[in-house]
């Protein structure tokens, strides 16, 4: 009788709390370094898009950082009181960002880094992009177009977000690879155009006539030094000018011929991320449902579990940028 | 004090009088204060099971003593009908300066660094009361217009920032100096206490010493204040030092707290700073205000913020409700201040 009662009892407690765990959707907190600027607009519309979302599997918050580590930080703090499931983390200082990692450690909410990176081991997961990568290839198209010599200005991120210092890694790799190029100026416009287009302004009168390539660390910047050409009224075809993100304009840009770029996938980052939160919630039983896993299969689901999921870049090019710009569209 | 003709009329009242006089309308403005940060606490506690957490409450007090030491400090100066517009831009040099000597990284410190804690923190805070003397001098000596003045500063100070640094973060600061921001007294964050210690310090300097009387009563009526024999130049120059070394002290907390000195911390916290002051109850034509009010006014911003997070709410919207409450405040004073006459 008692072993029956007990059985029963346990039977009930499973049902109820198998109930309440399918019922109860996974808590995620993002907070993202801004949302000023397209790239991370799109990263907070995906995640909104995410099929975890739709269907009540997770819900996610997303919060502006504001450009301010202490705005993230006191964000992250209150997830961590608040009692999130997870939290998705791109910060906008690589070293700021460990402190608030460490408070989330204690508390057993494990951090899902994207996009950018925080200088701690203590991150649960990273999905993003080799920032190297882009940061070469985006460089060595701009000297591949002036034939390896010349002059280059290079326009970079905010400095300590890691795209900054991991781009800035990758351009200097490629420079290397051409001992004739000179790099005339290297100066943040803090990833905004309009910053850019000053910055670009005062660069084409300080070089008058001896800039040939423009690097520029993401398409904002990038676009900010064509409006600057333009208004100085120079050829932009004149220039080899390099983004990095694949934004709308910039895919648009580059179909006029006017700048290369290469698409970072905030989709892929996005969905990426909130598939691994809930993972490390859910247990290995969760399935990831997001189309990405099938879209990259050089980046393996690998049971949820993997401290790196690189996710590729896509070089744009006048061949590709038709369907990428459809399915930008279609979003 | 100014009659109802805008005559000069010098007080024939005994300083007690006023005092308590003073002491009400205060007390008026700050029990409105309360009443509506009440008012606040209570209907987030009823929309979110975690507003009442003592988690959450520590956090949200950790979380305000930034806004709140640079609220204090900027309380004194407005009561002098000023403005210290360079305050955020201070605190990113004085968490620069202190960064600069606490860090264990080689090439982003000075040489020697890490130095003892105290004597870091110090030098960073004397940093910004040194600036704000400057700007204070000018203010006093020189008859340029607050704003303009501290605008200027808040340019020079970044500029100087970003200078001393090479634009670039410090980080890796050692356990000492982040104590101030990260440490804990018998569970209580550090921070709240240093607050408590400058709002202690500043309710019984304006309100207790004759310093405060002739802050209030430079900033009520300067002329009079003069007649009377205060050396107004000399109050509106130490305001501005006063202010300096609290936006020193936030500096150092901010630094501590994210662990690195930021070259583009506190951009924009001088008007979160203003808000607070004014949603207090502080009076931006000076004489009229304290430091209580303005204690509230900056809870109430980080109550608000701590809420309106807590809802899942966009930020944007933070900002709006923000804005609101400062144009509701001012209201409010201009209403009350009317009904007094």
């Amino acid at each position: 009788m008692k072993l029956k009662l007990a059985f029963f009892a346990t039977a009930m407690t499973c049902m109820v709390f198998s109930g309440v765990a399918e019922a109860k959707p996974v808590k995620i907190g993002v907070s993202l370094y801004g949302l000023k600027a397209e790239f991370m607009q799109l990263w907070a519309a995906a995640a909104k898009n995410s099929p975890a979302v739709k269907n009540g599997t997770a819900e996610v918050t997303v919060l502006d950082g504001r450009y301010d580590a202490l705005v993230q930080q006191s964000q992250i703090e209150t997830m961590i009181n608040q009692h999130y499931d997870a939290i998705i983390f791109a910060p906008i200082d690589a070293d700021a960002a460990a402190a608030a990692v460490e408070e989330a450690s204690k508390a057993h909410i494990p951090v899902i880094g994207t996009n950018t990176r925080a200088n701690t081991d203590l991150l649960t997961s990273y999905v993003g992009s080799d920032d190297v990568k882009s940061g070469y290839l985006e460089a060595k198209a701009v000297l591949d177009k002036i034939g390896c010599k010349g002059n280059v200005v290079i326009i970079e991120g905010p400095i300590g977000i890691s795209a900054q210092v991991q781009r800035s890694e990758g351009n200097k790799k490629a420079l290397a690879e051409c001992p004739d190029v000179k790099v005339l100026a290297m100066k943040t416009a803090n990833w905004s155009r309009a910053e850019a287009q000053t910055l670009m302004e005062d660069w084409l009168t300080r070089f008058r006539g001896r800039i040939n390539g423009v690097i520029g660390q993401n398409d904002e910047m990038a676009l900010g030094a064509i409006e600057a050409i333009k208004a100085a009224d120079l050829k932009v075809s004149d220039f080899a000018i390099g983004g990095i993100d694949g934004i709308t304009d910039a895919l648009l840009a580059v179909k006029a011929g006017e700048m290369t770029s290469i698409l970072q996938d905030a989709n892929a980052q996005a969905q990426g991320s909130i598939d691994v939160a809930i993972r490390q919630v859910d247990g290995p039983s969760y399935k990831p449902q997001s189309a990405i896993w099938a879209q990259y299969p050089q980046m393996p689901w690998d049971g949820g579990t993997a401290k790196n999921y690189n996710v590729p870049w896509t070089p744009v090019t006048p061949e590709n940028v038709d369907a990428l710009l459809k399915v930008r569209e279609q979003k | 004090m100014t009659n109802e003709g805008g005559g000069l009329v010098v007080s024939a009242r005994p300083t007690r009088d006023w005092s308590r006089f003073h002491t009400a309308r205060t007390l008026l403005k700050s029990y409105g204060i309360v009443s509506a940060f009440v008012v606040l606490c209570v209907s987030l506690s009823f929309v979110s099971n975690y507003f009442l957490e003592i988690g959450n409450i520590l956090d949200v007090l950790r979380q305000t003593s930034i806004n709140g030491i640079l609220a204090i400090g900027m309380t004194f100066v407005i009561l002098t009908r000023g403005i210290d517009l360079s305050v955020g831009s201070l605190a990113a040099f004085s968490g620069i300066v202190g960064a600069s000597l606490a860090t264990s990284s080689s090439v982003a410190g000075v040489p020697g660094s890490p130095y003892f804690a105290p004597a870091a923190i110090l030098v960073g805070i004397l940093s910004t009361t040194m600036i704000g003397s400057i700007s204070g001098g000018v203010v006093s000596c020189f008859r340029i217009p607050p704003f303009v003045v501290t605008l200027g500063m808040l340019s020079i100070a970044r500029g100087l920032t970003l200078l001393y640094s090479g634009g670039l973060p410090i980080p890796r600061l050692t356990p000492s100096f982040r104590w101030i921001g990260t440490g804990d007294i018998a569970g209580i964050p550090v921070p709240i206490f240093v607050l408590l210690v400058v709002f202690v310090l500043s309710w019984w300097t304006l309100s207790r010493t004759r310093f405060g009387r002739y802050v209030y009563a430079t900033g009520g009526n300067p002329r009079a204040a003069t007649t009377s024999g205060i050396n107004v130049s000399r109050i509106r120059l130490l305001v501005y030092v006063i202010s300096g070394a609290t936006a020193g002290l936030a500096g150092i907390i901010l630094a501590a707290r994210t662990g690195s000195g930021l070259p583009q911390a506190g951009i924009s916290y001088e008007l979160d700073a203003i808000a607070a002051v004014v949603i207090g109850g502080t009076s931006l034509s000076g004489g009229i205000g304290s430091v209580t009010g303005t204690l509230f006014g900056a809870l109430i911003i980080g109550v608000m913020n701590n809420g309106l997070d807590l809802l899942g709410v966009d930020s944007n919207y933070q900002q709006i409700f923000k804005g609101l409450m400062i144009v509701g405040a001012v209201m409010l004073d201009s209403t009350r201040r009317s009904d007094d006459h």
